[in-house]
């Protein structure tokens, strides 16, 4: 075992070229001859098109849906009960059905000239009305989003597990609650763009995205223009952020793609931060019915809940709305120990963007929800809330549990994480601090959140089984060889937009073969260097790609073994793969001295060396289908001025598991920041639109992502419960640490605002919606 | 088109731009400059933070035309600097970067802060930060950062 390997917080290898400024992203990507796109975008959320014309001036600069007609339609399957499909346009066609949506290419020498260009095309609508508030959706009398179908309904989804009918008899109390999730964007520092250039050499369209995704990108680009696979090379290079929206096939890149080889020319263009806002304000959007059954202790006995989600105008490839819908039903019963469980799920068509995953996918609005409704639960039996949450937690002697929802929990102690948590906050000294008014006028409150992480999702969830959709992760796969200078060298299908990959799967291998570090190259985001994979989404990356790296190692190592043996002269039975060396009883040959044999001098090879070479494609075996789980404990300390309705963090705790952790500062980091992401989605961030479904949010002055002072130091502790299934029992941690804040801080709020007899129920919680439930209690 | 002629990263450069160009596109497409990221274009993000005359400054919503005559460094430019050789240390042992696209920015906040405020506290430093957004890392690695680099500078 490397002191670097695996558990050593070693700093990340990605780090220099970033601090030099010396990071290559697709808009610092130049090509010879290059042009620029700007797109001509709808003003209007619903409408017919009547006319595209562009300038006399611009001919052979412009194009159109109606130019674009070789290309196939884009339609996202799946399998859930009713789903209608809708072509996902990469122009608009015939209709525009939310504001931003692409209607004509615009290019030009540089980015300025070709935005000239396209605000002097002249745009025609016939003016429908906007499908915008989700109840008028779905009424009979609504404007239809897609003229051919019945109603605004993508599709429902029910779930239903355990005896509900006995749990309500039983049950000594009932909680009814709504809950609402905002609209917003996910909001990467560096926005979607691509650059396509077809290269004569080798007859081969080469597409820079800033990009999740790379060989999915492939395998749609190639199919959607109609060319064969080995004709398209996807490279993802430096990605400035992605947290689930660079993971699917956007209009803009195809349009792109198409321009190029039309114009034989590479065309370019990058998402500004007004785009980003108007046409990727696609993430959240839910609204939940929950009614929680327990006894008098306040045991959950059984949930009821419906789940409605907004899922805009289309569905994206390749992944169909309707999912984030089924998660959030799915993930309703929380880490509990809960015996029944009855969910609904409703996707709606509007007139907004198309709805995306963002990090935490729903779980973030289903554990607001869950979360919610148990503290509601707990003042409602006169009980603290963290005393409720133990007795209702799933405990380690129960492990692994199959909960509710059909979710394998595999490993860890969730009561004791918990408990962790609320030592580090002290809710005593809270409940203490509350009987004395403070000097301020501000209120005190104090709230916790459990939550399990799904992580690394195999064929399960997504297969045809569940959700049966065009993208099913199971299989990911590396490449390992060993350089001619004994160092290694692994290509991976995921991608690294910020998670330190090319550190902490080099640590993998450091661990299976003893190597430092430094002396191992991981290189992903680049189909021509991967084998496959799907990219990297869903709390994933380090659990089948670590995976995949160790098994490429663990098959390596045989062959080093059988090399190093002969040069040794020893029995191979007597020698062992350690240190980045073949150790034999009396002496030992490095990693370089056997590839020096291997590459230069094989007339020193045994007769019996593997012909496979020194190079192994390995693919993560799962074990199990439904992912592994992680778990997190969060709690905060608010105050909340009734006067401004300014909610301050005083405190905030986190305590997570996320197994074997790899490199323990970047579990940290991840963790972190999605806290902060959390911190924007509780108190800050939101897309909202008029009834017009003109957006509303489209400067940085209107959406608001926490800066520095919005972001308290959070006090983190962790535990470290071994997945049972997983290559060294690693989980995933990705998304944790976006989870818990929303229902933790608006725990907080609502304890600060019991006073009052009144709850918020709806995030961001800005002083608006503060002031809304003090009116409620007649305070203001 | 108007002559300009700055000192950029301590080389003269003369050139002749459109009064639209910003000083981001100029440094990026104009002299190859691509570690000075843009992230808004409208001076709220501070990603395309870079210093001019020794004050940082956000070169998205400064017109090229503007810095005739300037001294203008970006994050290329910092060679022999010890301070920003301390910082970016710094910036690695504590984690402060992931995906890298605000990191230019706020190496530059982070140098003017390290300079201007010897005496500065975690508080003080968030303040200071709060013209420059990550999305990544919480600021916590950030703010660890410049919190040791200050105590490395000014001991």
């Amino acid at each position: 075992m490397s002191e670097r390997g695996v558990g050593a917080s070693i700093p990340r290898k990605e780090d220099d070229r970033f601090l030099m400024g010396a990071g290559q992203y697709v808009p610092d990507v130049q090509a010879p001859g290059l042009w620029h796109a700007a797109f001509r975008r709808a003003e209007i959320a619903h409408g017919r098109l009547i006319s595209v014309r562009s300038p006399a001036v611009a001919a052979g600069r412009v194009f159109t849906a109606a130019d674009m007609a070789d290309i196939r339609p884009i339609r996202s399957i799946a399998s859930f009960p009713g789903f209608k499909g809708s072509d996902f346009p990469v122009l608009a066609k015939e209709k525009v059905r939310h504001v931003g949506e692409p209607i004509a290419i615009a290019v030009a020498p540089t980015r300025a000239e070709a935005e000239d260009i396209a605000d002097e095309i002249e745009v025609a609508y016939e003016e429908l009305p906007a499908v915008v508030d989700l109840a008028a959706a779905r009424s009979p009398e609504s404007a239809r989003v897609h003229d051919g179908w019945t109603d605004n309904l993508v599709c429902r989804t029910s779930f239903e597990n355990g005896d509900l009918e006995a749990a309500k008899a039983a049950a000594a109390h009932s909680i009814v609650r709504r809950y609402k999730m905002a609209r917003q964007t996910p909001f990467p520092m560096e926005g979607r763009g691509a650059l396509a250039q077809y290269d004569g050499r080798l007859d081969e369209l080469v597409v820079w995205m800033s990009h999740q995704l790379p060989h999915p990108m492939q395998r749609g680009i190639a199919h959607f223009l109609g060319l064969e696979i080995n004709r398209v090379r996807v490279i993802c290079p430096d990605v400035g952020g992605g947290f689930g929206l660079k993971t699917f096939l956007d209009g803009e890149t195809l349009a792109v793609a198409w321009t190029s080889l039309r114009l034989d020319r590479p065309i370019k263009w990058v998402q500004d931060r007004f785009e980003h806002l108007v046409t990727d304000a696609d993430c959240r959007d839910h609204e939940y019915s929950i009614a929680v059954h327990a006894d008098a202790d306040g045991r959950i006995l059984g949930i009821e809940c419906e789940c409605v989600v907004d899922a805009g105008a289309y569905s994206p490839w390749p992944w169909p709305v309707g999912v984030e819908a089924a998660t959030g039903v799915g993930n309703l019963a929380g880490p509990y120990d809960v015996g029944a469980l009855h969910g609904r799920s409703v996707t709606v068509c509007t007139n907004k963007p198309a709805s995306q995953p963002y990090r935490g996918v729903a779980r973030p609005g289903a554990c607001f929800t869950d979360e919610l409704a148990l503290d509601s639960l707990a003042r409602r039996v006169g009980r603290e809330p963290w005393e409720v949450r133990l007795d209702n937690l799933v405990a380690p002697a129960q492990m692994p549990y199959d909960n509710v929802a059909r979710k394998h929990l595999d490993s860890g102690d969730y009561p004791e994480a918990f408990r962790r948590c609320v030592a580090a906050i002290d809710p005593a000294a809270v409940r203490e601090r509350q009987k004395t008014p403070e000097p301020d006028g501000r209120l005190i409150g104090v709230g916790f959140a459990a939550f399990y992480e799904q992580t690394a999702y195999g064929t399960g969830p997504f297969g045809y089984s569940a959700w049966g959709i065009e993208l099913v992760p199971g299989m990911e796969m590396a490449t390992v060889k060993l350089t001619a200078d004994g160092g290694l060298w692994a290509s991976v299908g995921i991608q690294s937009h910020g998670q330190g990959l090319e550190t902490s799967l080099a640590q993998v291998a450091a661990s299976e073969l003893g190597i430092d570090p430094d002396r191992v190259a991981i290189r992903h985001g680049d189909t021509a260097t991967a084998y496959a994979g799907t990219g990297t989404y869903a709390s994933r990356s380090i659990v089948v790609a670590g995976g995949a790296v160790a098994q490429g190692c663990r098959l390596l190592a045989p062959r080093l073994a059988r090399i190093g043996a002969h040069l040794l002269q020893a029995r191979v039975e007597d020698v062992t793969v350690a240190a980045a060396a073949v150790i034999g009883p009396g002496g030992s040959v490095s990693f370089a001295e056997i590839a020096e044999a291997f590459y230069h001098h094989p007339e020193n090879l045994p007769d019996d060396t593997d012909r496979d070479g020194l190079t192994v494609t390995a693919g993560y075996n799962d074990k199990v289908h439904g992912g592994v789980f992680g778990f997190g404990a969060h709690g905060a300390v608010i105050a909340l001025d009734p006067e401004t309705g300014r909610i301050e963090i005083l405190d905030y705790a986190i305590v997570d598991d996320c197994g074997t952790r790899v490199n323990p500062m970047l579990v940290k980091g991840q963790v972190v920041g999605g806290y902060a992401q959390g911190i924007g989605n509780a108190l800050y961030e939101e897309s909202p639109y008029d009834a017009n479904g003109q957006p509303l949010a489209v400067t940085l002055a209107d959406y608001h992502v926490p800066a520095a002072p919005m972001v308290p130091d959070p006090r983190y502790g962790y535990m470290e419960s071994p997945s049972p299934y997983s290559t060294m029992g690693i989980k995933g941690v990705g998304e944790s640490g976006a989870i818990g804040p929303p229902a933790a801080i608006g725990n907080a709020v609502n304890d600060a605002l019991r006073v009052y007899g009144v709850e918020i129920s709806e995030t961001p919680i800005t002083p608006r919606r503060v002031f809304a439930a003090l009116a409620r209690a007649g305070v203001r | 088109m108007t002559g300009i002629a700055l000192t950029l990263n301590g080389e003269a450069v003369a050139a002749e731009v459109a009064p639209r160009l910003s000083l981001a596109d100029f440094v990026r497409d104009r002299q190859g400059l691509t570690g000075t990221h843009i992230a808004c274009e409208q001076g709220v993000c501070g990603a395309c933070t870079l210093m001019v005359d020794g004050r940082p400054v956000r070169s998205c919503i400064t017109l090229a035309v503007m810095a005739d005559g300037a001294e203008v460094r970006t994050v290329e430019g910092w060679a022999g600097d010890p301070v920003m050789a301390t910082i970016r240390d710094c910036f690695k042992r504590s984690h402060a970067v992931q995906c890298g696209y605000c990191t230019p920015g706020m190496l530059a906040t982070a140098h003017d802060i390290v300079t201007r405020l010897p005496g500065a506290d975690r508080a003080r430093i968030r303040h200071e930060l709060a013209g420059n957004l990550c999305r990544c890392t919480g600021y916590v690695g950030i703010v660890d950062a410049i919190e040791a680099a200050l105590r490395e500078v000014h001991g």
